[in-house]
């Protein structure tokens, strides 16, 4: 551009939009991905309202968790554990009479001890590994493969009975309140699991401000209830028991056996714990440390409900309730502050914190199936992150996984529980038990207090896994105890196959390679001389000297004539041959003329280029007979062939001029 | 005074980020366009159109956190990167040809000689351009 003085001449860079030159390479920036056709533009309008704009993996770091979204979304499912850990313990002790429920406070406060060692161990976990992973990590490098997968294989189990359960539960609320629902708990449950599969692939920030609010709302309201019923013991004014509507009926003595049951009921508390020690990456720097202060956060929220809600509803001398119409906090709710507003706001917390809890699996499956496929013994799929930063391969899995089992279960909570918590404790007994391995290794300041805490939590945790096995088995637990073994064989031979193709394709690190060049045969398929076929003649030409046309006549006057038209519109510098099909089928006298070719010179590659005539409208391709695709398709698998399309457009440069 | 263009240009200093915000809120309230420019001085002993891959992936990473400045205040702008022998001479130009009635000019706080330094290019522009020139000058460090 000239200006306004002879030296004031200027250039204008022209830049596309698309693409943006940075430090030595050419970025791709998010105009690139912008559809371009209407119907593209109104599905891409639609997606970034469900899911929001595209992030750049540039701003990752913004999508890290603070310590407060952290708690929300890695502790829900172990917080709204507290709802009805109480409930679970008392119910197996009130089978053999009211008396024993006089235990409930003891066996509290023993799994209140498994979870300190838990969580002390967990801490251990992420000093050790703060690259996060958990138990598959810990049982992997110190006990070898096979129980590192093992233990992801529970925990994935587990995971997916997560949400199912959450949200079974969180639907059994709803037709509890409305029993007219009940036919359609099933397709609520799934509509609850599209929800949370919208909020998570939204990224992990923004399902952490979604999800924060119940979570804190719970814990703030179930707090109230604590802070009321101390306040009342202190002052001497606690409130007479309101008996169950239905009370559970002795039918068993109390004997090591059904402590040991009320134990591993109650241990389903635990779940959700190995959570944080999974995702310690999610968290903003420094990670492990805020990691740490989340993992000890939620165990005291966790430990203190737990054993408030334990102390006062045994205080106050509750019963469960055998007809499951009104949980235990429901009841020590009633008794302290009556059926006023305070009542049934902790109901509604309640609620929401049980369909919530399936939130922290929505953060836990695809995490660890992102390191189990970058280990490759998942698909590679797992790994990738979606266009919010979300591996959101791995959280549709899980919402359909979840959705199916939902299904299957009728979203009966009593059909699910029964399978749940097994694979977590397989996953704690391991990891603690790797932990153990880990510190004899090392050695390092400390190692002897170490040990022993883990393999105390080993034995602890180790003890409740059998237990829960043996009380549960027949419920149910079979169908997890059965399902595991196959997950790790289908991981393992995931992991031969990659191990397999890299074997054969990958060339060793830092090798130099002397490119050979092999001169291919190229062969144009023609159905009838016109542009769409010149064209793609046009550009074989223009790659190699070596090109050759090939035409499939279903009798011997259409190959006489088809011949004649060539020899008269091209001559002879595109060599034709013209195959003869009686029985009019096309693409096996191809396939077979390929072969003969490869026969005659099987070291040289064969490419086919391919004319394929392009409608102006989608709609147009079904008045055509797509003969070009099914030969691509068939040409796909063959080895030593290579297939170029060349598209024509109408209305593209023609590439011939008429003699 | 109605303003309908206005002209940014941006020479990759810490005070850009806050030049783009002024000209986004002077803008909005005239409902203006705003152009941010990047002018590439090119020597004397090389050709206008010469291929200058630093200087350009430099301009690119000063427009496109201009860019980035205007998407977080919801706002648009429109870049150019430009080459000639005087940046000043390409900024006036550029104002005129697109009709700019003010041009927005940054001015980091430099001091030489005992007095506040203005620089070449802003002193130029502000000799030449025949429209309203503005110059942020950045606030004098504590």
């Amino acid at each position: 551009m000239k200006g306004r003085l002879p030296g004031d001449a200027r250039v204008r860079i022209v830049r596309s939009g698309e693409l943006r030159r940075k430090r030595g390479y050419v970025e791709a920036t998010d105009k690139a991905l912008e559809p371009e056709g209407p119907a593209g533009r109104a599905l891409e309008r639609v997606r970034s309202i469900l899911f929001g704009r595209r992030l750049s993996s540039e701003q990752e770091h913004e999508e890290r968790l603070s310590k407060v979204t952290g708690l929300a979304i890695f502790a829900s499912d172990n917080i709204s554990s507290s709802a009805y850990a109480t409930e679970e313990t008392m119910r197996a002790l009130a089978l053999a009479g009211a008396g024993a429920l006089a235990l409930t406070m003891p066996l509290t406060i023993a799994i209140v001890v498994i979870l300190a060692i838990v969580v002390v161990s967990y801490l251990q976990v992420i000093r050790a590994y703060p690259n996060g992973g958990g138990s598959y990590v810990v049982a992997s490098e110190n006990l070898g493969r096979i129980p590192g997968l093992v233990a992801a294989a529970a925990l994935l189990v587990d995971y997916v009975l997560t949400v199912s359960v959450s949200v079974a539960g969180g639907v059994l609320a709803i037709t509890s309140a409305r029993p007219d629902l009940d036919p359609y708990k099933v397709t609520i449950g799934v509509v609850f699991i599209g929800l949370l599969t919208i909020g998570n692939l939204r990224g992990i920030r923004e399902a952490g401000v979604l999800f924060a609010g119940p979570t804190y709302f719970y814990v703030i309201s179930v707090f109230g209830v604590l802070a009321i019923g101390l306040y009342r013991m202190v002052t001497g004014d606690l409130p007479a028991p309101i008996p169950p509507p239905v009370a559970v009926q002795q039918s068993e003595l109390l004997g090591a056996f059904l402590i040991l049951r009320a134990f591993s009921s109650g241990s389903v508390a635990l779940t959700g714990t190995e959570a944080v020690a999974n995702g310690v990456p999610a968290f903003r720097k420094p990670e492990p440390t805020n990691a740490r202060v989340v993992l000890v956060a939620m165990g005291t929220l966790f430990g203190t409900l737990f054993i408030g809600i334990s102390f006062l509803s045994t205080r106050i001398g509750l019963q469960p309730d055998a007809s499951e119409t009104q949980s235990i906090l429901s009841m020590l709710t009633r008794s302290l502050v009556g059926e006023g507003w305070y009542f049934y706001i902790v109901q509604i917390a309640t609620a929401i914190i049980l369909t919530l809890a399936a939130n922290t699996s929505f953060s836990g499956f695809p995490r660890l199936a992102s390191i189990l496929a970058t280990d490759r013994f998942m698909p590679r799929q797992f790994a990738q992150r979606g266009d919010r930063l979300a591996y959101s391969f791995g959280i549709i899995v899980l919402a359909m996984l979840s959705a199916l089992l939902l299904a299957a279960y009728q979203a009966s909570v009593n059909g699910l529980i029964p399978l749940y918590t097994i694979g977590v404790f397989i996953a704690f007994t391991l990891s603690q038990a790797g932990l153990v391995r880990h510190w004899l290794r090392e050695r390092g300041r400390g190692w002897r207090f170490s040990i022993s805490v883990n393999a105390l939590g080993a034995v602890a945790t180790g003890v409740v896994a059998v237990v829960v096995t043996v009380t549960k088995f027949a419920l149910g637990a079979w169908l997890v105890l059965a399902v595991m073994p196959v997950l790790v064989y289908l991981m393992w031979r995931v992991h031969q196959h990659y191990r397999r193709i890299e074997d054969e394709l990958l060339i060793p690190r830092g090798a130099q390679v002397a490119l050979r060049a092999r001169e291919p045969r190229l062969i144009v398929p023609v159905s009838r001389i016109d542009k769409a076929a010149l064209h793609a003649i046009s550009l074989a030409r223009g790659l190699s000297e070596h090109v050759s046309a090939v035409h499939i006549s279903f009798d011997e006057d259409g190959a006489q004539a088809f011949k004649e038209r060539w020899a008269r519109s091209v001559g002879s510098a595109i060599p034709l041959e013209v195959i003869v099909s009686p029985y009019r089928s096309l693409l096996a006298p191809m396939l077979s003329y390929l072969d003969a070719i490869d026969d005659g010179d099987p070291a040289r590659p064969i490419v086919v280029v391919l004319a394929e005539f392009v409608p102006r409208h989608w709609w147009d391709a079904t008045l055509h007979n797509q003969t070009a695709l099914r030969l691509k398709l068939a040409l796909f698998t063959r080895p030593n062939t290579s297939v170029i399309d060349v598209p024509y457009h109408l209305g593209d440069a023609e590439d011939f001029e008429p003699h | 005074m109605k303003l309908t263009n206005i002209l940014v240009p941006l020479a990759g200093t810490a005070i850009d980020p806050d030049v783009i915000e002024f000209a986004i809120a002077l803008g909005r309230a005239h409902k203006a366009k705003i152009t941010a420019v990047h002018v590439i001085e090119v020597k004397w002993n090389m050709p206008l159109d010469a291929v200058l891959d630093a200087e350009l992936e430099r301009g690119e990473e000063v427009l496109a956190l201009a860019e980035k400045v205007a998407e977080k205040l919801g706002a648009h702008i429109s870049t150019e990167v430009l080459q000639a022998r005087e940046a000043a001479a390409a900024i006036v130009d550029t104002a005129v040809e697109q009709h700019s009635e003010l041009i927005l000019l940054g001015m980091p706080y430099r001091r030489r000689l005992g007095r506040v330094y203005v620089g070449r290019t802003v002193e130029e522009v502000y000799v030449k351009a025949p429209c309203a020139v503005l110059a942020y000058r950045q606030e004098e460090p504590k």
